[in-house]
């Protein structure tokens, strides 16, 4: 391994100003290795991570797949003989990678710093209130109207079935904020992986898995692992997370296919059946899962909110705006989600509308700052944990593919 | 009652090395001196060390001389099991209760052994940290001195009592024994309260008490001593396996904000001292010392030289931090090599826990006003009449020791002028 990298002092404020500014207690034990329950025999971490930060030596973590493995479950943080919080230096190496990785830039440095957040409420707060203003449909309903169209008029209507007012509203700003995301995604994903194959020494392979056995053999079980989080059941110091973790993560699988499930009725099905607007029976069976998938989202946000202050209290963990924005905007998502629902249901429509505004503003937040904030941990991590698949696999260890 | 003594007495609070020096120094030139030890004979820790280096003589060569320098100085007044109660006044005219706890036998005792033979009851051997037993009224150690037995009553039975009470020729044995309280003026006060081998429990990552394999190098000083619980071999406990392996791990306990904060200085050198024991016994036993870095005082650099390239010794940069029992009564010790970058699994018969060194006066100490520093050790403050010596004051040899006690005795005599 050469060690022709320069270090890079504006990583090194970063670390700092994101809670890992404990590292330079580290003097190189290696208890923490040895206690991470995630960490391997041949790859341990998180004792070499410890010192190539405290050199600075950014572009071996960035590209160090063992960073984005990392659960911090803090069983090494509890255990380091000097405090160093080696599970915080990992989060912060996290975060700043996230920030590295992230285009476009300009929105990736917004994104990473608390101070910055009327900004981050503003954007989507004006670009909402302005597709509001210039719809028309900014105006309270009357009682009736709202209990029968519910938020589907927010943005208007127009008389004429092809598509809705609504909708196209929605799409325009939700697709083009979904677009970003994804495609910043796909940008900041191939540039790790590229950076992680470099790091650890895969070539130019002889034998290349094709597109469908990358995924039957490295991705999807890279995915079943992680719906079963596997991972999180290990740690011990932080083992009540997953109780969060686990609704958390199953309400948006199921937000998700309701999405999608609304999207199809009411941009395709609704152009021809105008009656799918509007909101749904609360005995339609998707609605029920929507309002289940709610509340397992606010509760197990809960957890979590309440976890983490456990963890900060007894001194296991740092408070960073990195790890509160994320708990911060799901909440946010939830509790405005179910309040202009249940404001819809009792007929409230003046606060309803305010709710319902602040909603689209939340989630308009997770969506646009997704692959930036801690919520890109989403894409990253899976993709580090099929690129560990991929690592320590046959392509990869095969002697032939070795010059 | 109260025990007077001339101008510029001396209490000296603890009686191994450093106090024993301590209460030398400042008899001898005159002036009065209590010396109190909690335990039943003076000598603390040393007493219980194989051999010391740096001439790895055994502990008589250094304590006998002392017991006898004091037997013969009518300045000092010896009190073992005593234990301070109160200081109030202020340096020059302190007023110091102490207290004695029951011996349950008296100074008619010629250390004839007849009572223990009569005993029926044993307890845990508490000077050989419990790897064996001893009967209820025993001899602390071979050479404790005062050279007097000491009971356990609440480990007796009625029977037993009666049976050790007919069985001393002496009558010595007085079941109806109270603690004792007393006063004593004094100028100054010396602590040399020393240090306890970290309680190894409580490094719960290594499970310690999941495998008799595990001992702590103090244990491995009993062992090695030919008046230890194994006659001087050093075998497995448990089994009496002779080991054919061993591991060493450096710091447990130490260097570590979970435990203690301090380096406790001599770990390192006690076990290159434990390579020789066991070298003397298996010559060809592997040995791995697994360490963060290797902390040798520079007078003892050619020790470490000469044992730093036994052939059959293995030095791993990295601190074990998992120990996994296995079936055949060995452990495997974990650890990630820092220098490779690749975690280690070592099975071996045997693992010593270099345990440090805890400062023993503790939380007491600061009720009687004595002041200390962040890691326990008592900072000395002679205009106060308060003193430190030895281990008391920080972490370190017998030779460092022996020179903070006469520095100590220095001190308090001067406040008595
Ligand atoms: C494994 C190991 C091996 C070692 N080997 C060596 C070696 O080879 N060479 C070397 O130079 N050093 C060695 N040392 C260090 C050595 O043991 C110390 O330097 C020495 O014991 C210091 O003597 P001390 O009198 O200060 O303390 P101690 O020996 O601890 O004596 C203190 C005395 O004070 C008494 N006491 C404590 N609290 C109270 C109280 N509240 N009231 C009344 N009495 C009290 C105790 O009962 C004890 O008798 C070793 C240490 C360890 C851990
Ligand atoms: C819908 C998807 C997901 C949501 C809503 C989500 C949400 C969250 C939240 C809110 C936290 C913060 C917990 C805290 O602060 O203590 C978190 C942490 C975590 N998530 Fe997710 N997550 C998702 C997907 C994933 C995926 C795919 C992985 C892959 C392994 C993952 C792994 C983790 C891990 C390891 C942590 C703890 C480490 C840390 O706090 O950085 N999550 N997640
Ligand atoms: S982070 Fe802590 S446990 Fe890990 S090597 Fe550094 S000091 Fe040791
Ligand atoms: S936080 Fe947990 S997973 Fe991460 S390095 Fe520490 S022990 Fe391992």
């Amino acid at each position: 391994m050469s060690m022709n990298v320069q270090p890079d002092l504006d990583f090194i404020k970063d670390m700092k100003a994101a809670g890992g500014d404990t590292l330079k207690n580290c003097f190189q034990c290696a208890t923490c290795s040895v206690v991470c329950p995630l960490s391997s025999d041949d790859n341990p971490f998180p004792r070499r991570e410890m010192i190539f930060a405290q050199w600075g030596l950014k572009d071996k973590l960035i590209g160090d797949a063992n960073v984005l493995l990392c659960h911090q479950c803090g069983d090494c943080t509890a255990y380091c003989p000097r405090g160093a919080k080696p599970g915080d230096v990992l989060g912060a190496i996290r975060a700043y990678a996230y920030k590295f990785y992230g285009w476009p830039k300009g929105l990736a440095n917004l994104a990473s710093s608390g101070k910055n957040l009327p900004m981050l409420i503003g954007i989507p707060a004006v670009v909402i209130l302005v597709m509001w203003l210039i719809s028309g449909g900014m105006h309270i309903p009357s009682t009736e109207a709202f209990v029968h169209h519910g938020y589907g008029n927010f943005f208007g209507h127009w008389n004429f079935h092809l598509l809705a007012k609504n909708v196209f509203f929605i799409d325009l700003m939700f697709l083009t904020a979904a677009g970003i995301a994804v495609y910043g995604s796909y940008k900041g994903v191939t540039a790790m992986w590229k950076a992680m194959a470099e790091n650890a020494g895969v070539g130019e392979a002889l034998y290349r898995p094709s597109v469908p056995q990358f995924i039957k053999e490295f991705f999807w079980p890279a995915v079943v692992e992680i719906v079963e989080h596997e991972r999180f059941k290990k740690c011990e110091t932080n083992a009540d997370r997953i109780r969060g973790h686990l609704p958390l993560m199953w309400a948006f699988i199921a937000l998700l296919f309701v999405t999608a499930y609304s999207a199809f009725a009411q941009d395709v099905l609704g152009i021809f059946i105008p009656s799918l607007h509007g909101p749904m029976s609360l005995w339609n069976p998707v609605k029920i899962l929507a309002n289940v998938a709610a509340i397992a989202l606010v509760v197990g946000t809960g957890i979590l909110w309440g976890n983490r202050t456990q963890m900060e209290k007894d001194g296991q963990s740092s408070r960073t705006f990195y790890d509160w924005f994320l708990i911060w905007m799901i909440m946010a998502v939830g509790v405005t989600g179910i309040g202009a629902e249940l404001l819809r249901l009792i007929g409230i429509a003046s606060i309803g509308y305010v709710t319902y505004y602040l909603h689209l503003v939340a989630v308009m937040m997770l969506f646009l700052y997704m692959p930036y904030t801690k919520f890109a941990h989403l894409v990253y991590r899976t993709f580090a944990m099929t690129f560990e698949r991929y690592r320590d696999s046959a392509y990869v260890k095969n002697p032939i593919n070795e010059e | 009652m109260s025990d007077t003594a001339g101008n510029g007495a001396v209490l000296v609070v603890g009686g191994g090395i450093s106090g024993l020096t301590a209460a030398l120094e400042a008899a001898e030139v005159g002036n009065d001196v209590f010396i109190i030890d909690k335990n039943p004979y003076f000598g603390g820790r040393v007493a219980q060390l194989n051999q010391y280096f740096p001439k790895l003589c055994p502990p008589t060569c250094g304590l006998e001389i002392n017991f006898k320098r004091i037997k013969d100085n009518r300045k000092v007044r010896t009190y073992t099991m005593t234990t301070v109660k109160s200081v109030s006044g202020g340096p020059g005219n302190f007023e110091v209760t102490l207290e004695t706890a029951p011996r349950y036998v008296n100074s008619n005792c010629t250390a004839c052994g007849d009572c223990s033979d009569a005993c029926t009851d044993e307890i845990d051997n508490a000077f050989n940290f419990g790897m064996d037993k001893c009967k209820a009224i025993y001899l602390p150690h071979e050479m404790a001195f005062p050279r007097r037995f000491v009971l356990d009553k609440d480990a007796c039975s009625e029977e037993c009592l009666s049976a050790i009470k007919g069985a001393c020729k002496y009558d010595a044995v007085d079941t109806e024994m109270q603690p004792k309280v007393f006063t004593i003026n004094v100028a100054s006060i010396v602590w040399a309260t020393g240090w306890d081998p970290y309680d190894y429990k409580k490094l719960d990552n290594l499970k310690p008490e999941s495998s008799s394999a595990i001992i702590t190098n103090m244990m491995m000083e009993r062992m090695a001593s030919d008046n230890g619980p194994t006659g001087g071999k050093i075998i497995r406990p448990g089994d009496g396996k002779e080991p054919e392996s061993f591991a060493f791990v450096q710091c447990a306990g130490s260097r570590d904000e979970n435990h203690l904060e301090h380096c406790s200085y001599i770990c390192c050198m006690a076990t290159f001292k434990h390579m020789t024991y066991i070298r003397e016994r298996y010559p060809e036993a592997k040995i791995y010392v697994f360490y963060i870095d290797l902390r040798t005082p520079g007078k003892y650099e050619h020790f470490r030289e000469k044992l730093m390239s036994d052939e059959n010794a293995e030095f791993i940069k990295g601190k074990v931090a998992d120990i996994i029992a296995e079936d055949d009564g060995g452990v495997t010790v974990v650890a990630e090599n820092a220098v490779t970058g690749v975690k280690m699994k070592q099975k071996v018969d045997m693992c010593v826990l270099a345990t440090g060194m805890q400062p023993a006066l503790g939380e007491a100490g600061k009720a009687l006003g004595v002041a200390m520093d962040g890691n326990g050790f008592v900072v000395s403050e002679p205009e106060k009449g308060m003193i430190a010596a030895g281990c008391a004051k920080s972490a370190v040899d017998v030779y460092t020791s022996g020179q903070s006690s006469t520095a100590a005795a220095l001190k308090a005599i001067q406040i008595g002028r």
